[in-house]
């Protein structure tokens, strides 16, 4: 089975041959990036050179799909918000917000949401990237992208300390910001879509177990995530949520995206208690630890204690960190490819 | 009522009043201290401190969780403000002075500020560069202060892996200088890999290991 075909059975619910290994979040690699002569900080804002090198991650290693943009700042940007891309910069570092658009608790019902927000800012230059990969090799992987959860975009707009505060104090004003900004989630999602990615991943990293409890995920994360889903009903989509999880699987599950994404925090075992083996959970290699750290044995070791823990789709828990040795991230792929039929919880239980 | 059991009213009300994020509460013990006599170096460790301590305690048994533990920061501060001017005169207080800062590229500063305040409350100079800084900055104000101590933060992997060359370069300016890193993708062996001389997984350890630092220091300048 081609790894497309794989990708896309596997999270629409038709049969496959085993779990793929791919990702919904960044993958581009030093690597990828020297190839082409291209300095990291220069292909946020190129469609050819976030193309070019979304697609090396294929050519070079196998990777399973072709995943743009690499930085969170997109629906931010696209807000009004300014970005800084560090291009003074020598070393590699990803683009954050430098300029917010909220400034006080008042201001989050009342900051201005722009009407055409898919014609602002790079949504419609990170479009053209998904329809140059298409054509480049759209019929081998599944090209995918993903967009942030409103509560980590809330992140971006405001200050951070006062929005886990006001959850907690206020939820009733967190949730109204939450609800405007799943509008720009859903709006900029449909647009990702429309320009033909295969599949989406909702980013709501900002709000890991680690920092908020699961009553406030429950009544103030939750409700928007399940609105994003239900708008995007006709794609397939996966949830990620970083840190630890396992005291709020049952609420995710719950937004019922195809897939639930975790990271090494996760204990596998907990989870498949707590939600059982039907969910498709993607998961949950160390992106640093042991993709740029790690050796080639601890890649396959990782990869194996991976399948054998049951996820379905073999996933960084985050971000590849470019500098990964193009070996380690080689040897991910290829230790999928050949135990992951084998070793599949879902067929083998 | 003898001084003594409502010194220990007021302490208990200080730190109660920390962990219950009521900082009302706090300002009118923390007021009452000052009004009524009693050190307010010991209302600041005693009760505020003590306080937090119970937070992080709570926080590590997932009864609190970032937000609460902030409220309670700003309870702690509340009390703080009023407190602390009322130290200064007295000897004996820690001298030192620390630098801390979140790497370049990551805007997350929600746990240096847990750790600033600890230092904040232990009488240190406190020389924080915020967030988003770039690697120069940590070697420059180490040398311009001469701090003991030099606190990298990061909470995202994306962004950790800057710590290295900052250590790397600090350590080369200055071998004497202590390390400490944190962040939630931070571990206990990546701080050895990486030279650091300590490390904290979360907020909570963060706070526990600045406490063991500022105890460590005063130590060594009692000697």
């Amino acid at each position: 089975m081609k790894s497309k075909e794989l990708v896309l059975n596997l999270l629409t619910g038709k049969d496959a041959d085993r779990p793929a290994c791919y990702s919904g979040m960044g993958n581009v690699t030093t690597a990828g990036l020297e190839q082409f002569g291209y300095k990291f900080a220069k292909v946020h804002s190129d469609a050819k050179m976030m193309a070019d090198t979304a697609a090396s991650s294929y050519k070079l290693f196998g990777y399973e799909c072709a995943v743009v943009p690499y930085d969170l700042c997109l629906e931010a940007e696209a807000i009004g918000c300014v970005m800084n891309p560090y291009e003074e910069v020598d070393q590699l570092l990803y683009p954050t917000i430098k300029e917010k658009v909220c400034h006080s608790e008042d201001e989050m019902t009342t900051f201005p949401i722009p009407d055409n927000i898919t014609s602002r800012g790079r949504v419609p230059m990170v479009c053209e990237a998904i329809r140059l990969l298409k054509e480049d090799i759209g019929n081998e992987v599944a090209i995918g992208t993903y967009v942030l959860g409103p509560f980590t975009l809330a992140g971006q707009l405001m200050d951070l300390n006062d929005l886990f505060k006001l959850s907690f104090k206020k939820a009733d004003k967190v949730n109204a910001m939450l609800d405007r900004l799943s509008n720009v989630t859903i709006e900029i999602a449909k647009a990702l879509r429309a320009a033909g990615a295969d599949y989406i991943c909702i980013r709501e990293m900002g709000a890991t177990t680690d920092v908020l409890s699961p009553k406030v995920f429950r009544n103030v994360i939750f409700p928007h995530l399940k609105k994003v889903r239900e708008a995007l009903a006709d794609v397939p989509t996966v949830l990620h949520i970083c840190g630890g999880t396992n005291k709020i699987m049952d609420i995710l599950n719950d937004v019922g995206c195809n897939a639930i994404s975790v990271e090494t925090k996760n204990n596998m075992a907990k989870s498949r208690e707590d939600i059982g083996y039907e969910p498709l959970i993607f998961g949950n290699i160390d992106a640093y630890n042991v993709l740029v750290n790690g050796s080639p044995e601890d890649v396959e070791k990782a990869a194996i204690a991976a399948l054998e823990a049951s996820v379905d789709a073999v996933w960084p828990s985050c971000d590849i960190w470019p500098t990964a040795p193009i070996e380690n991230l080689k040897t991910m792929v290829e230790t999928v490819k050949k135990f992951g039929a084998e070793k599949w919880v879902r067929k083998n239980r | 009522m003898a001084n003594a059991e409502r010194e220990k009213e007021l302490l208990e009300a200080l730190k109660q009043s920390v962990i219950d994020y009521d900082e009302d509460a706090v300002v009118e013990a923390a007021k009452a201290v000052v009004e009524e006599g009693f050190d307010a170096y010991t209302a600041v460790f005693d009760g505020l401190v003590e306080g937090m301590n119970e937070v992080g305690r709570m926080y590590e048994e997932q009864e609190y969780f970032v937000p609460e533990m902030l409220m309670c920061a700003d309870s702690l501060y509340a009390g703080l403000d009023i407190l602390k001017p009322h130290i200064e005169q007295k000897a004996g207080g820690i001298k030192g002075a620390v630098v801390m800062g979140v790497v370049q590229g990551d805007v997350h500063d929600i746990g240096k500020n847990i750790v600033k305040m600890m230092f904040d409350v232990a009488g240190f100079d406190v020389h924080d560069l915020g967030r988003d800084v770039p690697m120069e900055k940590f070697v420059e104000e180490q040398l311009k202060t001469d701090s003991e101590l030099v606190l990298l933060s990061a909470m995202m992997t994306t962004t950790m892996v800057g710590m290295k060359d900052i250590i790397a370069k600090i350590k080369e300016k200055n071998p004497k200088v202590k390390i400490m890193i944190g962040g939630a993708p931070v571990s206990e062996d990546l701080a050895d890999k990486w030279g650091a001389d300590g490390f904290a997984k979360d907020a909570n350890n963060a706070l526990k290991d600045a406490l063991n630092m500022v105890k460590a220091l005063k130590d060594l300048q009692q000697q």
